[in-house]
């Protein structure tokens, strides 16, 4: 067993767990954040993808033992309150997701590359969303929910 | 009722956007339940084989494990025969063959992830852990994956009952007269196409509780589905439990495309294993897990001969179909044969049809409905005919279509299959997709994609498909009304993506005048189970059957408080009007608002209706660039025009059409499930090998609506989920075949992967 | 997953001094490859000995005419670097170009290394520049540190430290992704020095190689139409469902001539 301690959407959390703990069972099943999905199990499919200390990874391929110490973001810590995320509100306007298995992730690495790219182009978003994959929208307007995210978090900062 | 008559849009955004954005959705693996156990599956590791001895003795003494259930405990509990629906008159009488299926396989296993074994613990790990103790020992038989050679004289016998691998033949149409036509006829195109078998792979993987109330004697199912009305008669005809003693638990679906419809073995096996450890059992399912053994979708070969005369009129049109069922008979396979006779004809007058069926069983994962169930690929081999004949006539592929579409005033138009299209208006269809597409300026694109090294090509596709009908008796809605004013909407349609929550509310809120925001839908809820019937959501009925119901709701309440209005605005009830919802009336100044129906207590009424199909039909234009040295082909442009009658949400039926062109793209490029031939092991068991469709692969889409009236429902609404992909199958690989031609390529089937396109240049180059 | 043990050793020598004593503990850097393994219970470790946060193994510097990359550094800090970037761009673009950003925030150089999938991208760029992979141990020159499929020069409980990687005139990666997994199909990796060409093919055959035909006729004219032609032996190329080796042939052809003419003009 293995005692962690992993700050979660700005909260320290203190579990002991099975060393075999992935951080996305951590997130799930210790912590019952459920929005975060697992969709694969070749880390192909970007459903589980949380930030640790500050970038997108797949919660899938890591033990909550490394993430120890670390910083964790999942979709449950990006809305204030009842405040939509940017991100969040874009991918709802622009009616980027079908069922929503897919958009915690798919948000959480848009969060990312627009972090790494504050204005992508098509071809960088559709690089950027190579680790997700959606089934229901056929990515078209998660594209223009990219986009849109771009504009309003630009927006934002001036 | 048209588009503008929406005065209470909903908000930007859907009203079930709120909860998935933010991570509140509740699917299926997100339930847990007091006192649960965890399940995991032992699954067959081999294609063909007689299970000889089954021991559990040492998964049984593994730490936490409550109980191994293998296929004795299935066989003595009668959980062996699964429903299954070709119930098609064979050719010459012959009856459907169906092998029993255990939920659990015993005495033999047919494909490569067959459940053998469930290993339940105190912990999913330890389940895991113990899984692999338990020891099965088989005896190897020949397996045959394909079906043609399944059907061939030699092969492997993989069921007892089902002598030679044929489950079914069925014949439709008229030989004689086909026959006759094709020797007549001035030219005749001759294809062989294959849909091919794929993964329909919604992205929840599936996750299931089992309970069981040994005081009721019932079951309750944490389920992840496309509505529990079918899934129920399935699952009571597979274990002989009542339909009454089946309750179930929905919330948020990842995605179904038909794969969530049937009863699968695993939900009896968990209910066996509910039932004889006294504790709810919960499995969540791996991808690989779904990859082998979720239902697959298509998987059908077809030899198609189309006749033209000197005009270029379609004569006849002869199609043999081999249908690969996998190793049993799924009870959601019905499409194959239903859906691809309905539409045979596609959007032409064809004087004469035959086809043939033959439905092999094979020792493969079966297969049964995907997005379009039929649909896409009776409009693939159609349409490839039709493009093929106007390659080999060399024709303008836009021309020969115009030549023989089913003219506007013959609708509606009876097929000589017998469905009847209510109508369409295909020439103004194409018409607007050519000018949508730039066809007349492909000529000058198609330089400049060869100026920069590439070659390019168009692809059109002009299809239609059913859409709506259903097997439920009626589509049921019940609509309760509370003193605030709020409405409630309970239907036994389940969206898994498809946003019910703002259309239907939508809906009724238009319907009755009221906000939107006022309207709240239930979809399956627990209480009305037993109370309501109605369709699952899938074949592309919901909104016209359901939502058509949740109108007709809407005005038997507004109808229901007439009385009590006029008695309380002191008029007739004759004098009564209803607007914005409220109830009026000229002989009085006051209002009785809609709330006020439901001053004592809540107001209830339920409406029904039986609708039967509408045909959606669209023209798709694809335009591909493909880079010779690697092969790679890719979407350059992409147009669609549609007619999908009156549409509530264009937002949503944008959005389907979307979801639609990129799964039949991603069937056309790269998806496809590849077991080997030798040992029918899975050769795409995960997605490092099973190709998805990634962002970009179909860029952007320029989209026209087209709208013919529809009088099937009284929403005029046509049903729209399977539009998209039934049109991009053929439109996309039209467009790479016109790429190809030039350089000799003939017909390739899918998947037109970078690998297959530039061996098929290369043997073009070869003259092979 | 199988039950193992975490272990997190607080510096190289006690990672390497675990290692001595546990023979079937496995090393964890990102994690990329080895965690899936795990969760498909293909390997059973004892224990796993997380070296990801050792400051040993992390750092990009150019020096001496050499770019030094710690075998900690991950593919994103690798392909957004400046140092890079600057020293040798096409190790940044095919660092960019690994797996998907996920991926590319925990994969580290040192695990690519180390486990060496035949369809790694990495391989590629260290032995089409020559580089030195330093070990707890010694330095192994790229030419004897790859062995083959899953295969390299690495002996029980030796840990890659860093990557030296010789400054190439010029260099450039082209690489066709496998349509399912993202991996390379082929990737072919060619680089100009002072004294000749190399190139270096993934993806291909069982594992990372130099295609020696090409190197000696872009020696004579480093232009894409020198390798027109060329004999290539692709009789132990992978073939399976996604390509045959006639295919992986035929891209190991395209993508090197592509390589050579993002170089043409650039000195």
């Amino acid at each position: 067993m293995a005692k962690v301690t992993i700050k979660v959407n700005g909260k320290n959390q203190t579990r002991a767990v099975e060393d075999r703990m992935l951080l996305v069972d951590f997130l799930r099943d210790e912590l019952r954040l459920t929005g975060t999905h697992v969709g694969c199990d070749t880390s192909q499919c970007g459903c589980c993808t949380v930030h640790v200390d500050g970038r997108a990874v797949k919660s899938c391929t890591m033990l909550a033992a490394q993430a120890n110490g670390a910083n964790v973001v999942t979709i449950e810590g990006l809305a204030k309150g009842k405040q939509l995320h940017p991100i969040q509100r874009a991918f709802s306007e622009c009616h980027g997701l079908q069922c929503g298995f897919c958009t915690p992730g798919m948000i959480m690495a848009t969060a990312g590359l627009l972090k790494d790219n504050p204005n992508p182009t098509d071809e960088q978003i559709y690089k950027g969303l190579e680790g997700n994959l959606c089934r229901c929208t056929g990515y078209i307007n998660i594209v223009k929910a990219v986009k849109m995210s771009a504009k309003l978090l630009r927006g934002r900062k001036h | 009722m048209s588009a503008k008559a929406h005065h209470n849009h909903g908000p930007v955004g859907r009203v079930e956007d709120a909860r998935l954005v933010t991570g509140a959705g509740t699917f299926a693996a997100d339930w847990n339940v007091p006192g649960q156990l965890h399940g995991t599956f032992v699954r067959s590791d081999r294609a063909h084989a007689e299970i000889v001895a089954v021991d559990t003795g040492r998964a049984l003494k593994h730490p936490g494990v409550k109980a191994v259930i293998t296929g004795a405990d299935a066989v003595r509990a009668g959980y062996v025969k699964p429903m299954h629906t070709l119930t098609f008159p064979g050719k010459g009488g012959m009856q459907t063959r169906a092998p029993e299926r255990p939920v659990l396989a015993h005495g033999g296993v047919h494909f490569v992830g067959e459940a053998v074994a469930l290993v339940v613990a105190e912990t999913a790990e330890a389940a895991q852990d113990a899984a692999e103790l338990v020891e099965i020992k088989y005896r190897d038989l020949p397996a045959v994956v394909s079906p043609e050679e399944a059907l061939a004289t030699g092969a492997p016998q993989l069921h007892e009952n089902v002598p030679g691998n044929l489950a079914l033949e069925v014949e439709v149409g008229d030989a004689a007269a086909v026959e006759a036509a094709l020797a007549r006829a001035a030219h005749v195109t001759r294809l062989k196409v294959e849909v091919t078998r794929v993964a329909p792979n919604p992205m929840e993987p599936r996750a299931y509780i089992a309970s069981y109330d040994a005081r009721a004697d019932s079951y309750t199912l944490h389920v992840c589905c496309q509505g529990i009305t079918t899934l129920r008669r399935h699952l009571s005809a597979y274990t002989g439990v009542p339909e009454e003693k089946l309750n179930f638990e929905v919330g948020d679906v990842g995605g179904g495309f038909g794969q969530r419809t049937p009863a699968y073995p695993e939900h009896g096996a968990l209910m066996l294993a509910a039932k004889q450890t006294g504790r709810p059992v919960r499995w969540v399912s791996t991808r690989s897990e779904g990859i082998a053994c979720d239902t697959h979708g298509r998987a059908n070969v077809i030899n198609g001969a189309l006749a033209l005369d000197r005009e270029g009129r379609f004569t006849a049109m002869r199609l043999d179909w081999v249908n690969d069922m996998g190793a049993y008979l799924s009870p959601a396979s019905m499409g194959h044969i239903r859906n691809t006779t309905t539409c045979m004809t596609g959007v032409y007058r064809i004087p004469a049809l035959y086809a043939t069926y033959r439905v092999a069983l094979t020792s493969t994962n079966p297969v049964s409905s995907y997005r379009g169930a039929g649909r896409p690929d009776i409009a693939y081999t159609v349409e490839r005919l039709v493009s093929q004949a106007a390659a080999e006539l060399k024709m303008d592929a836009a021309e020969l279509r115009r030549r023989n579409f089913i003219p506007p005033e013959a609708f509606p138009y009876k097929t000589p299959t017998g469905s009847t299209y209510e109508s369409a208006d295909l020439p103004g269809l194409l018409e607007k997709a050519l000018k949508l597409a730039d066809w007349k300026g492909y000529a000058k694109r198609r330089a400049q994609t060869e100026k920069a090294g590439k070659l390019r090509g168009i692809g059109i596709a002009t299809v239609i498909e059913n859409t709506g009908a259903g097997q439920a008796a009626k589509d049921e809605v019940e609509l309760e009304l509370d003193a605030a004013g709020n409405l409630t909407v309970y239907t036994m349609a389940k969206s898994q993506g498809h946003g019910h929550e703002t259309t239907f509310a939508t809906i009724v809120a238009d319907a009755l005048g009221v906000p939107f925001e006022r309207v709240h839908l239930k979809q399956c809820a627990p209480e009305k189970q037993h109370r309501l019937q109605g369709n699952h959501t899938g074949g592309s009925r919901s909104t016209v059957g359901a939502g058509s119901v949740c109108h007709l709701a809407a005005q038997k309440l507004i109808e229901h408080g007439r009385a009590a209005a006029a008695l309380d605005l002191g008029v007739e009830p004759s004098q009564v009007e209803y607007a914005d919802g409220a109830y009026r009336s000229k002989e009085s100044k006051r209002t009785f608002r809609l709330g006020d129906l439901a001053r004592s207590k809540p107001v209830s009424v339920v409406a029904e209706g039986k609708f039967g199909s509408t045909f959606p039909n669209g023209c798709h234009i694809a335009e591909v660039e493909i880079d010779p040295g690697t092969g790679a082909a890719e979407i350059a442009s992409y147009a669609a025009v549609d007619d999908l009658g009156v549409v509530i949400n264009h937002g949503v039926v944008e959005g389907q059409l979307h979801g639609g062109v990129a799964m039949g793209a991603g069937q056309i490029f790269g998806e496809h499930v590849v077991y080997d031939r030798g040992s029918g092991q899975l050769l795409t068991g995960s997605f490092m090998d099973y190709y998805m469709p990634r962002a970009g692969l179909v860029p952007a889409i320029r989209g026209a609506e087209h709208p013919t009236a529809s009088k099937v429902s009284p929403l005029g609404v046509k049903g729209v989920g399977e539009s998209g992909c039934t049109g991009s199958l053929p439109a996309v690989a039209n467009a790479v075949m016109d790429a190809l031609a030039p350089l000799g390529v003939g017909h390739i089937d899918m998947p037109l992967t970078p690998a297959r396109i530039w061996h098929a240049m290369q043997d073009a180059r070869k003259g092979r | 997953m199988y039950s193992l043990s975490y272990v997190k050793p607080k510096s190289l020598k006690d990672a390497a001094a675990f290692l001595a004593k546990n023979p079937e503990a496995k090393l964890l850097s990102g994690g990329m490859t080895l965690i899936p393994t795990l969760k498909a219970r293909l390997a059973r470790p004892t224990h796993i000995v997380d070296i990801a946060g050792l400051k040993e193994l992390r750092g990009v510097a150019a020096k001496g005419g050499k770019l030094v990359v710690g075998a900690g550094t991950r593919h994103h800090d690798v392909a957004s670097s400046t140092v890079v970037r600057k020293a040798i761009p096409a190790l940044a673009g095919l660092a960019a170009e690994i797996g998907d950003p996920q991926v590319r925030n925990r994969g580290t150089i040192g695990g690519s290394l180390a486990n060496n999938d035949p369809a790694a991208d990495y391989p590629a760029a260290v032995l089409g520049l020559a580089a030195t992979v330093v070990t707890t141990q010694r330095s192994i020159a790229a030419d004897d540190y790859f062995q083959g499929l899953f295969a390299t020069a690495l002996r029980e409980g030796e840990v890659i430290v860093r990557v030296e990687f010789p400054l190439p005139k010029r260099a450039a990666y082209s690489k066709f992704h496998h349509p399912a997994s993202g991996y390379a199909m082929a990737g072919v990796f060619v680089a100009q020095a002072a004294n000749g060409a190399r190139v270096a093919v993934t993806g291909a055959g069982p594992g990372v190689f130099r295609w020696k035909a090409a190197e000696s006729a872009l020696a004579k004219s480093f232009k894409p139409e020198a390798l027109e032609g060329l004999a290539l032996d692709s009789s132990n190329f992978n073939n399976d469902i996604h390509a045959d080796r006639e295919y992986r042939a035929n891209l190991v052809r395209v993508m090197a001539k592509r390589a050579v003419a993002k170089l043409a003009g650039r000195k």
